[in-house]
């Protein structure tokens, strides 16, 4: 297997975390060596060539191969077999409805939320209870890097070149989750989304900052559900009243009380596009009166329509802690699930 | 021991765009806006919009605003824009 990126010789290990940084080829932290065997590793796992073209970057035209995503997966840490997901994950921030160039470089700092779903959740060992949202496994922090590394060096979404983010947010360092598929009753994500329930997939979205909140002081849907919808008013309100996706974690303390009482995920969002909305005039509360204009009696829903709603079960099983995950700037880029490439009677090719 | 790494950039510049031919001159000629439309453009663009025409003797301005401001502009503002000497694509950020 040929290829054909530049090499570098460095002395010692030192010598090669120097050489990335200095180059701004990192995202501040240490990284793994990407050397032509461990590049190679992950392109033989999934069977593609070095000079595969994994997709164009709509905006400016940047192609992506397979060998230039397996270097910074390794980078970031990932085995051979993260690097699947790293490729779809990069396929589906391709598509045109991503808008990933403007997502990647507005001021709005948003970051690239990666949800898996599926049997690769439990074939990389991604834990979608205790820590969802923060370090729960290897599988996730190595593959949310991979998507950062790969932004870094593969499209110069460098802090003040492309990146134009005023703050940004941690999530920008790695921000990948797993669905707790196995402790609920819910269909999975990817299949409320289209993709067949048994196969796996990895949904992208352009995303701010997780907001927590917490209702430990009631069963009823109505009003762990108005939890939620709350804070997504508070967003409307705060940050943006476009809408566009958004996503709810819902932790199993929370979830058992919607499940028990026969709510699924077509209902959550249902309940929640009605009572997250506000009126326009609001913004006068909040220091935006500037902008109300003539329109304060128009209304803003959080949502176009319920299906723009993501819901996610995900959390330790302790605690009633959920979190609102608002869109970068609403349908300005939309979220894409797309399922990881199967082949049936295929094993990585043995050396 | 030595480690032999790879370069993890593009090592390809993105496809270059081909700069319109410097004019000598903005005297007479058309230029075009493009504004992203957020609202710190409309005070850059009013003024650039005077400058132009009573310091640099500017004939024509044409203001167009893109749709989204997050992407690139709209096809129908890219093919005006032959008609044109001049652009200016301006950030309201």
């Amino acid at each position: 297997m040929q290829l054909a990126s530049r090499i570098y010789e460095a002395n010692d290990i030192s010598a090669v975390q120097e050489l990335y940084h200095s180059s701004g080829w990192t995202d501040g932290l240490p990284i793994v060596p990407p050397t032509a065997d461990a590049v190679q590793a992950c392109l033989e796992w999934a069977m593609m060539p070095p000079d595969q073209l994994i997709g164009i970057e709509p905006v400016r035209g940047l192609a992506i191969t397979a060998e230039k995503l397996a270097i910074n997966a390794v980078m970031a840490g990932c085995l051979p077999m993260h690097f699947p997901v790293v490729v779809t994950a990069w396929m589906a921030m391709m598509q045109d409805e991503f808008l990933m160039h403007g997502a990647t470089a507005s001021t709005g700092g948003c970051a690239v939320l990666v949800v898996l779903n599926g049997p690769i959740r439990l074939e990389l060992g991604a834990n979608g209870t205790f820590n969802a949202l923060g370090n729960s496994d290897r599988a996730t922090a190595v593959i949310g890097r991979a998507i950062r590394l790969c932004l870094i060096n593969l499209m110069d979404v460098r802090p003040g070149v492309i990146d134009r983010s005023t703050l940004g947010h941690p999530g920008k360092y790695s921000y990948c989750l797993a669905e707790d598929e196995e402790d609920s009753s819910w269909l999975p994500l990817h299949a409320q989304r289209g993709v067949e329930r048994a196969a796996s997939a990895v949904t992208v979205m352009a995303a701010g900052a997780p907001r927590q909140l917490m209702n430990e002081w009631t069963t009823k849907p109505e009003e762990i559900l108005e939890t939620f919808a709350a804070e997504m008013r508070a967003n409307l309100r705060h940050y943006s009243i476009h809408p566009g996706n958004y996503a709810l974690i819902i932790p199993k303390q929370l979830r058992e009380h919607l499940q028990a009482a026969g709510w699924t995920k077509t209902d959550i969002a249902a309940f929640i596009h009605e009572r997250a909305r506000i009126h326009r005039r609001e913004w006068a509360e909040v220091g935006k009166g500037a902008v109300v204009r003539d329109r304060g009696d128009s209304v803003y829903p959080a949502m176009e329509s319920p299906d723009q709603l993501l819901v996610i079960a995900a959390g330790g099983p302790a605690g009633g802690f959920g979190a609102v995950i608002p869109p970068w700037l609403g349908n300005k880029s939309h979220a894409v699930t797309l399922p990881l490439g199967v082949c049936i009677d295929c094993e990585p090719p043995k050396k | 021991m030595t480690f032999r790494v790879l370069d993890p950039t593009a090592e390809k510049a993105p496809p270059a765009g081909k700069l319109a031919p410097r004019l000598d001159t903005l005297e007479g000629k058309t230029v075009g806006f493009i504004s992203n439309g957020k609202e710190g453009t409309k005070g850059f663009f009013k003024h650039l919009d005077q400058m132009l025409r009573e310091e640099y003797g500017v004939a024509k301005v044409v203001s167009r605003t893109k749709s989204n401001y997050s992407a690139p502009a709209d096809k129908h503002i890219v093919d005006e824009i032959k008609s044109w000497d001049a652009v200016v694509s301006g950030l309201g950020d």
